[in-house]
């Protein structure tokens, strides 16, 4: 239900932050989280940061397959 | 080509803040004085007709014969404007027939109020667009447009050009086993004019890839004229000209989806705003279809050139799904392409 | 290709057990399985349902109908996201009321449709504020925005879905869940918990492919197990209590309510609509809309296919006067509508 893309964050300023996404940027509302800081990843949606991102996608998956086999 | 260099050089509107006018449509002096300081100036070359027509000699051979309009909003954005976009895709369509452009023709429609300045920095784009890709403007025609009537220019080009002895390319022409190539990256001029709108508040460095490209034509056709297919991908994208093909030619194409090119930042901006890259337009690439023995000598040719320097060999022709493009997926997966599918919708879910 | 990826797509092509069905409950779940072909490897016996997750195919026709009149009628500027223009309402889409002269702008995100509102004091600027729990949070944010900002032209048509009378709908069209990472990464994990104590299973999944099929791995070999089980395969998007100041910001602006899914019927509490204390910028009351009922072709089966009911292609209209260039109903609009998902993908 929801396109979300992961970005990297360049600035933070006032509530709002500058997400960089292979290139493509643009200002988002960083209202929702907390802390964020340039270099941090998060997870956009309509113009939102819906939550800080930690680990990498694939170093996650690796190790959920490797705990269940 | 840096079309900035050539604006400041040619127009002697540079300064100024005229612009164009009922009267200067109406045929009298301020027509007169249009076309020879702005069309004059940039598209003079001895074919060039001060007449009503212009008198060209008959090539030997075959010729080809295109038409186009083009309207485009924004007219200038990142890489190009509307002046070099309808020189491209007219010389671009005849080199897809493997037509040596020769000869093309423009109709301008103008708006009322339109900057003589912007129309001077068209004008000089055309020109060096044609003077790039080897055409010569011949003939042209200026009307204009009351206020709310047409949206700034709209540009008609038609183009002659002359065919190369033993080529005959068709998008009926795929065979089962022949390669598809795509002589770049895909989507740029797509994702350029989306960001050049501003609607969505999204900025990425990307320029279209607005170009002509007999020059890469050429450069496979002096390899070998054994090519079934080229076809530039314009509106509707690679995705589009490949469900075309695939339905001339009764044939399947099989992609593999991770050969596609895409540049990081449009990809980027497709995920922001869920769109698929292969439907977005491309204004410099030409999808090839040709033998697989030729493929090669094919994509060694075009990397030669700076136009299709990062030419790729992205899927092939099959027999099987006729009138279907399929992908190979990244999991290794069979998968369709969905068809295209109208106006390009951003989604959120 | 990688080992863990290798292991995770052979557990999910070679099962073997008894009929397992699993309903993915989000869109974009819909169509990445669609677009890596997912379905295209499963055995017989290991069924993908697409439920409802996509918030454009229960948005029902009479929201489109509101929506239309607003714009026709009211003379107001519809702000929506792409995705509804297409859907149709009882007599007109979005995108027939804009070939009618009504205004309508496509928006990235609902604070768009407020800075669109600020350059443009002359219009009165509407929202379309669909979604779950993941897009709601933008759309109180854009109304604090305005209010802030007193943009006065600015309000919403909101129909809003939550998804916990959802699962509790369909529980048992479905053997488990693939639960929607990005609407849990709102709502955290209580929910999936107090499912598994109710007896029904679920993972929550990410969307890129690998995370898609360390999910389904995941379901198959902890379903084989027989005790109910949630687990969540998205940890690093997904916290256990999810994004607090998002659930704080939608309980301070909206109040639960009854809603209406097509095809579904009204599933009480499933709604979020704003509170009485947000009045000015709720469009419903801004401009007084008078109680609208939308008609819905009764032949189409988008509800049937949403509960995993009939595949699409069971719709009398599938393929034939229903199709993604004409849709009828709303599962043919979206790129993640379960029947425009088989239909493209020629299933």
């Amino acid at each position: 239900m929801c396109v979300g893309l992961s970005a990297r964050v360049v600035k933070v300023n006032q509530g709002m932050a500058l997400v960089d996404a292979g290139g493509a940027r643009r200002e988002i509302s960083a209202q929702l989280l907390d802390e964020l800081e340039p270099g941090d990843y998060v997870m956009v949606h309509a113009g939102i940061a819906i939550a800080k991102i930690t680990d990498e996608d694939k170093d996650e998956t690796d190790q959920i397959m490797e705990d269940l086999l | 080509m840096n079309d900035k260099t050539s604006r400041r050089q040619l127009s002697p509107y540079a300064t100024t803040n005229q612009t164009v006018t009922l009267a200067h449509g109406a045929g009298g002096k301020q027509t007169s004085d249009l076309i020879d300081q702005i069309f004059k100036a940039h598209f003079s070359n001895p074919d060039l007709t001060a007449d009503d027509a212009a008198v060209l000699p008959a090539p030997p051979g075959r010729i080809a014969m295109t038409t186009d309009g083009f309207i485009v909003s924004p007219a200038f954005f990142p890489g190009g404007n509307i002046g070099k976009l309808s020189v491209c895709g007219t010389v671009n369509d005849l080199a897809c027939m493997g037509a040596k452009p020769l000869y093309l023709s423009c109709a301008f429609v103008i708006e009322e109020g339109y900057p003589m300045e912007q129309l001077a920095q068209i004008a000089a784009s055309m020109a060096a667009t044609a003077s790039e890709a080897g055409i010569r403007i011949v003939s042209g025609d200026t009307k204009v447009a009351g206020k709310g009537q047409a949206d700034g220019v709209f540009i008609t080009t038609t183009g002659v050009g002359l065919l190369t002895e033993g080529v005959r390319t068709s998008g009926a022409f795929a065979k089962p086993g022949d390669s598809v190539i795509v002589t770049g990256d895909i989507g740029r001029h797509g994702c350029t004019i989306l960001l050049a709108r501003e609607d969505f508040g999204i900025e990425a460095d990307v320029t279209s890839d607005c170009a002509p490209l007999w020059g890469v034509v050429r450069s496979v056709l002096d390899e070998t004229t054994d090519v079934h297919v080229i076809r530039d991908a314009t509106r509707g994208g690679v995705g589009t000209v490949l469900y075309e093909i695939a339905a001339q030619s009764q044939v399947g194409i099989r992609l593999n989806a991770k050969a596609i090119p895409v540049a990081d930042q449009v990809y980027g901006v497709c995920g922001m705003l869920g769109l698929e890259p292969l439907y977005l337009a491309c204004e410099g690439r030409l999808v090839i279809v040709a033998p697989k023995e030729q493929t090669p000598a094919i994509l060694n040719a075009l990397r030669q050139n700076d136009n299709s320097k990062d030419a790729v060999q992205i899927g092939e022709i099959t027999e099987d799904h006729p009138g279907y493009v399929t992908m190979t997926t990244e999991i290794g997966a069979q998968t369709i392409l969905p068809g295209p599918g109208g106006e390009l919708l951003p989604r959120i879910c | 290709m990688d080992k863990n990826r290798q292991s995770a797509l052979e557990i999910v092509s070679s099962y073997d057990g008894p009929k397992l069905r699993i309903m993915e409950t989000c869109g974009t779940h819909t169509h990445e399985i669609f677009r890596l072909g997912i379905r295209r490897i499963l055995p017989a016996n290991l069924e993908l349902i697409s439920g409802p997750g996509c918030p454009v195919c229960v948005t029902p026709v009479s929201f489109i109908d509101e929506a239309v009149l607003l714009a026709l009628e009211y003379g107001a500027t519809i702000c929506t996201f792409g995705d509804l223009l297409r859907v149709p309402g009882t007599s007109l889409s979005l995108a027939g009321a804009r070939a009618q002269g009504a205004r309508i702008r496509i928006v990235y995100a609902p604070m768009d449709a407020v800075s669109y509102a600020k350059q443009h004091p002359e219009e009165s600027a509407v929202f379309l504020s669909v979604g779950f729990e993941t897009t709601t949070p933008a759309t109180c944010l854009a109304v604090r925005l305005a209010a802030a900002d007193g943009v006065s032209n600015f309000s919403v048509l909101t129909a809003n879905k939550a998804m916990p009378g959802a699962y509790r709908a369909l529980k048992h069209s479905a053997d488990l869940f693939l639960y929607p990472g990005h609407v849990h990464a709102i709502t955290g994990t209580a929910l999936c918990e107090e499912m598994t104590r109710e007896g029904v299973s679920g993972v929550i999944a990410g969307f890129t492919s690998d995370e898609i099929l360390t999910a389904l791995a995941v379901a198959i070999v902890r379903h084989r197990e027989g005790a109910p089980f949630f687990v969540n395969c998205y940890p690093r998007v997904v916290r256990p209590q999810g994004n607090p100041k998002a659930i704080a910001l939608m309980n301070e602006m909206m109040d639960p309510c009854d809603s209406e899914w097509r095809g579904l019927g009204v599933i009480p509490d499933s709604g979020m609509r704003l509170k009485a204390s947000c009045a000015a910028f709720d469009a419903r009351k801004k401009f007084d809309l008078p109680p609208v009922r939308g008609h819905a072709n009764p032949a189409c089966r988008c509800g049937d296919v949403l509960r995993g009911a009939c595949r699409p292609h069971d719709c009398p209209l599938f393929g034939k006067t229903c199709t993604p260039e004409h849709p009828v109903g709303a599962c043919m609009v979206s790129n993640e509508g379960a029947c425009s998902a088989w239909y493209r993908y020629a299933l």
